[in-house]
């Protein structure tokens, strides 16, 4: 084989790699993330429930639930390629949205809420979980790139 | 009393006004999107619309709960374009491996 065919394979092989390197512009499977974001589910979900209750005997649970929310937020955002993900994580928590991060804080504003609006609250908020895991669940596990 | 069927009737009444003084140019795709997130929600609008007749939810957790339904349609379309980026990089996966093997083939 001569200088110019290996040439030819080399810009061949390149060109491939690039293509599929411009073309990898979300992030591949994090087993983390997933186990983060089903964790945060369960544990979301759970402290909902008790939001009919008096918001004061259940504040540290919430802050400790909001840390969590924020480190898997973070943990998102410093990904490579994984601004999909982080977006969804963003709506999920924001305090000034009407998912779990405005829910949390209007348990706060107004001490307890009603049981319907709980329960149906609890619906949305694990829909939304759902296509965070969904999404992640759905990413190419890294050993099927190489 | 008024039913389900008046509240959609009214809503969707509402929905062409308000798609006419406000977005005349684009008030067919208003409509359209509009009438379509009230046919994806029907079952959930139903069951709220009674809650706030029978006061089991307040004006405001009626509000938060379709804001909610909003939030959670985006992070669905988030979701389906994060899918779709995944089968695209797939394809091209699948290409690489079959372009790398056809000139190894050929080539060496």
């Amino acid at each position: 084989m001569n200088i110019r065919t290996k040439t030819h394979i080399f810009a061949l092989l390149l060109l491939t790699n690039f293509g599929l390197i411009s073309c990898s512009s979300i992030s591949v499977f994090s087993p983390e993330a997933y186990q983060q974001a089903v964790n945060l589910k369960v544990e979301s979900i759970n402290l909902m429930s008790f939001a009919t209750l008096p918001y004061p005997e259940f504040e540290e649970e919430v802050a400790f639930l909001n840390t969590e929310l924020d480190k898997a937020y973070e943990y998102a955002k410093g990904r490579p390629n994984n601004e999909i993900s982080t977006k969804q994580w963003e709506i999920l928590i924001n305090p000034d949205g009407n998912l779990l991060g405005g829910f949390l804080k209007r348990w706060g504003e107004e001490e307890t809420l009603s049981q319907m609006f709980v329960t149906e609250m609890q619906t949305l908020v694990s829909d939304a979980f759902d296509t965070i895991i969904g999404l992640e669940s759905g990413k190419i596990d890294p050993s099927e790139i190489n | 009393m008024p039913n389900f069927n008046d509240f959609i009737t009214t809503l969707k009444d509402d929905l062409l006004v308000f798609a006419k003084e406000n977005f005349e140019e684009y008030k067919d795709e208003l409509i359209k999107d509009g009438t379509l997130f009230v046919e994806k929600t029907k079952s959930d609008l139903e069951r709220w619309t009674e809650g706030l007749a029978s006061g089991a939810l307040s004006k405001k957790d009626f509000e938060f709960l379709l804001k909610g339904k909003k939030d959670l349609a985006e992070m669905e379309a988030l979701k389906q374009l994060g899918l779709s980026k995944i089968r695209i990089t797939k394809i091209f996966n699948s290409l690489t491996n079959v372009i790398t093997g056809s000139a190894i083939k050929t080539f060496l």
